[in-house]
């Protein structure tokens, strides 16, 4: 079910009456559950079974994991945990991908062999969720936390509606102590959360699918070398396309859940005010770049091992965090190109980070603004459906070709440049506040104003209920 | 230290609120929002919209399911938006005695649905087949996502339908050709030099009924300048087939022999359970009377088809009684001229028919 839909209007407004019915809070916890597996079975009913299969798994490994001490047992129950999951993943992600990697392979050594067609359909968010219980049966191995008391809030971790099938990725020892004791938003949390959710549809509806998803398309389904600007602008609108589509979906998330008196953590914070990689890193998408930190770079070795060990877990887990996002080499490259970025930095850093000029402000906006430019030079590759469109924007963008296709219209160049402006403004504005600091500073008149406008934009924009981009990962 | 899955505190995930409480400014956001969406309404209105079904997926979908559901007997009607626009259901039932179900989709060459029905057990009724000429016979598809949802619509999906459905009848605005960026992309800015500005297709049509009973919107009769974008709508991008290549020439030949093979075969399946299938090739001018003969001509199509097909066919420009109608914008029918014309066809089916029965 899709946030930006009337169905989840009234499934939204049942779930709320019933969590704020005088029932007692079992019966909520199991309402939210049911809730969550209609919410999910609105894709595909029969992949609720996959959402089973963790839950049933996960809990009963951790249970085993906790009372077991023999390492060989514990090692051995952590890596079914680990196969099964990942094995899911594999199986309904990358199975068709490492199939014709497996075909292109054997064709390079002179075999032709045509492999069977792959009729696999993806289950909807299966990246997050399968992370969320991996990270459950990871922390109780790790002696990080305890098992669930109870299975009704594990089944409710693995399954919460807002966040299931596009994060935040929860870790257990956020959302399951929030189920073991009555919740229900206080009058200024559900004032707060329904300002959340419209903020969140609004980027959504608004920003990414009306403002700039027809721009990136426009470029990035053309088939031609593009003028300049067209490949710039293109590429701009997507990246600002991607950040309103992604964090749109956790704001409404972190929003739907405050309103039933949930605490969600954040997952995005301005990232295009970013200085430098690592600084990205801790403002997109925060929940994954937090969950590949703790559960693959640090066990790793992190940046405990020698120097070139660094770089190497550095490397692999973006290159996996890239891979992560879709089974295709673009998004490989997409992850590896943020890898030497980060490696690059830390070099820099390491060598020239103490020189006073980086503290000054025109040095600073330098540095943000190389950013911004390099991030969009990896969106191209997140965005491009193979490496021959990549190739094309990239050599559009760098090479300034006379001949270059225009593609954008008027009105497309004069909306990408009005949104992407403003969107780096509020970024840079933001950067170091917290919304709900800025809210409580501003006149209550132009809060709510700003409130209703959102709100008529969004009801006069009519989204054609198009899912959200990341529900693909 | 091990973090606990079940502490007690659990306050500590609350997150941080703005430090005043916000029911102003839900108050002043309800109004704003109120007043601006109040404004909207009143300027559509006020261009000549009133509110009426969209004609979605969904809504197509839930006919397409009435044959699954009892009403396989039915006449069944498919076709583009010429069919859409130029049968009128209620004078259809009028004349006829019974209500057909309009499956005909705008821009959407008809043989996906006629497949559809023929592949269906349930279906043993009638179909009217409308032909345009450029569709038809190129197998373009603008709304075949319709198909898509009637063969795989989820449950969130319908729920979403019968919810708008509910909305639908009381919002002129609420139609997806006043959809703000919609509306934004058709504002007359100046061009930008080298590129191709397509015109789009504007609002033509009012679904008046949730059985999709549509008419052509009254202000494409009344208002000559917003006809006159629908004309140019029309001839936009239009090249004459002297100046197309040898290559694009033979691709379409092959492409229409296709169409033809697969309304043929339909039309066989169909006939084998005791389907009537009738085709109907509706009337046209101006930029249509040029274009379709040019690249479609009737020779090397319709007049192939009837004959592969065996099925009755009713070409506009075999019958002076399809003739003479008031075409506003050169290939729909204005909504009281679809009334006459519903009667009229019927008429001619019936005596087509009769003369089919001599002839056996």
């Amino acid at each position: 079910m899709l946030f930006n839909s009337l169905t989840f209007v009234v499934f939204f407004g049942l779930v709320l009456a019933l969590h704020n019915a005088p029932l007692d809070w079992k019966t909520k916890k199991t309402n939210l559950l049911i809730a969550s597996y209609l919410f999910y079975a609105a894709w595909n009913p029969p992949f609720v079974v996959l959402l089973w299969l963790s839950t049933v798994l996960d809990w009963n490994i951790a249970k085993r994991l906790f009372s077991e001490q023999r390492l060989s047992r514990r090692r051995m129950l952590l890596a079914v945990s680990v196969a099964v999951n990942l094995g899911l993943l594999g199986y309904f992600k990358y199975g068709e991908f490492l199939m014709e990697n497996f075909v292109a392979l054997l064709s390079l050594a002179g075999v032709a062999y045509q492999a069977p067609e792959w009729n696999i359909i993806l289950p909807v968010g299966i990246s997050f969720y399968t992370f969320q219980t991996m990270a459950y049966s990871l922390d109780v191995y790790l002696k990080r936390a305890e098992p669930a008391d109870s299975f009704l809030d594990f089944a409710l971790f693995v399954t919460f509606f807002p966040q299931l099938v596009a994060g935040p990725i929860v870790r257990p020892t956020h959302l399951l102590p929030q189920f073991a004791v009555p919740r229900k938003a206080t009058g200024r949390q559900l004032a707060w959360g329904l300002g959340l959710i419209v903020l969140g549809l609004f980027q959504k509806i608004v920003v990414a699918d009306g403002l700039l998803s027809p721009v990136a398309d426009a470029a990035f389904n053309s088939d031609k070398l593009l003028n300049p600007l067209d490949a710039w602008l293109g590429t701009l609108a997507f990246s600002g396309q991607i950040f309103s589509d992604f964090a749109g979906y956790s704001t409404t998330a972190i929003g739907v859940a405050l309103t039933l008196g949930f605490g969600l953590p954040d997952n995005f914070r301005y990232p295009y005010a970013s200085i430098g990689f690592s600084d990205f890193w801790r403002r997109w998408h925060i929940s994954l770049s937090s969950w590949l930190r703790d559960y693959l770079y640090i066990p790793l070795g992190g940046n405990r091992k020698n120097e070139f060990r660094t770089y190497a877990n550095l490397m692999t887990t973006m290159l996996l965090g890239g891979l992560w996002h879709g089974a295709s080499w673009t998004f490989v490259v997409w992850g590896g190109l943020h890898g030497l970025f980060l490696a690059a930095e830390r070099w820099l850093v390491g060598r020239f980070g103490k020189l006073g000029i980086w503290s000054r402000w025109p040095a600073r906006i330098f540095l943000a603004l190389l950013t911004y430019a390099l991030v969009n030079i990896t969106w191209v590759f997140f965005r491009a459906q193979d490496f021959a469109t990549a190739w094309r924007m990239i050599t559009s963008m760098l090479s300034f070709p006379s001949d270059g296709e225009k593609v954008l219209t008027s009105i497309y160049v004069l909306e990408t440049v009005l949104t992407i402006g403003a969107m780096l403004v509020v970024h840079w504005r933001m950067r170091n506040r917290d919304l709900h600091q800025v809210v409580a500073a501003t006149p209550a008149w132009l809060v709510g104003a700003l409130l209703g406008i959102m709100m008529t934009l969004i009801l006069i924009t009519q989204g054609g209920s198009d899912a959200f981009i990341y529900f693909q990962f | 230290m091990r973090s606990s899955t079940s502490s007690s505190n659990a306050s500590e995930f609350d997150r941080p609120l703005p430090g005043r409480p916000m029911g102003a400014s839900w108050l002043v956001a309800v109004l704003v929002c109120v007043l601006m969406i109040g404004a909207w309404e009143m300027y559509w209105r006020g261009q000549g919209a009133t509110p009426a079904y969209r004609n979605s997926e969904g809504l197509w979908a839930i006919q397409r399911r009435r044959i699954d559901a009892g009403d396989g007997h039915r006449q069944v009607l498919t076709g583009s938006s010429r069919t859409l626009f130029n049968l009128n259901l209620d004078t259809w039932e009028k004349v006829s005695g019974e209500r057909p179900i309009q499956l005909a989709l705008e821009g959407t060459s008809p043989l996906g649905v006629l497949e559809s029905l023929a592949e269906d057990p349930h279906f043993t009724g009638q179909a009217l087949v409308g032909v345009a000429p450029g569709l038809f016979y190129s197998g373009f598809e603008y709304r075949k996502k319709a198909l898509t949802q009637f063969d795989k619509e989820s449950w969130s999906q319908w729920l979403g339908q019968q919810i708008s459905m509910r909305i639908e009848p009381f919002f002129a605005f609420y139609e997806p050709d006043f959809a703000l960026f919609t509306v934004l992309e058709r504002q007359p800015l100046p061009d930008r030099e080298g590129v191709q500005n397509e015109l789009d297709v504007r609002k033509l049509s009012n679904t008046i009924s949730v059985d999709r009973n549509t008419q052509m919107w009254s202000r494409v009769e009344t208002d000559p300048a917003y006809a006159d974008i629908a004309q140019r709508t029309w001839a936009d991008g239009f090249k004459p087939i002297e100046e197309r290549d040898a290559e694009w020439i033979e691709k379409s030949l092959e492409t229409r022999k296709t169409q033809i093979d697969r309304a043929v075969a339909a039309v066989e399946t169909l006939r084998a359970r005791g389907v009537e299938v009738i085709f109907v090739q509706h009337p046209v001018e101006g930029h249509y009377a040029v274009a379709e003969p040019m690249y479609h001509p009737r020779d090397k199509t319709w007049d192939v088809l009837i004959e592969r097909s065996g099925a009755i066919g009713l070409h506009w420009q075999d019958h002076p009684e399809m003739q003479g109608y008031r075409l506003p914008e050169w290939s729909h029918m204005s909504a009281s001229e679809a009334q006459r014309y519903t009667e009229t066809l019927l008429r001619l089916i019936e005596q087509e028919r009769a003369r089919n029965k001599e002839q056996e």
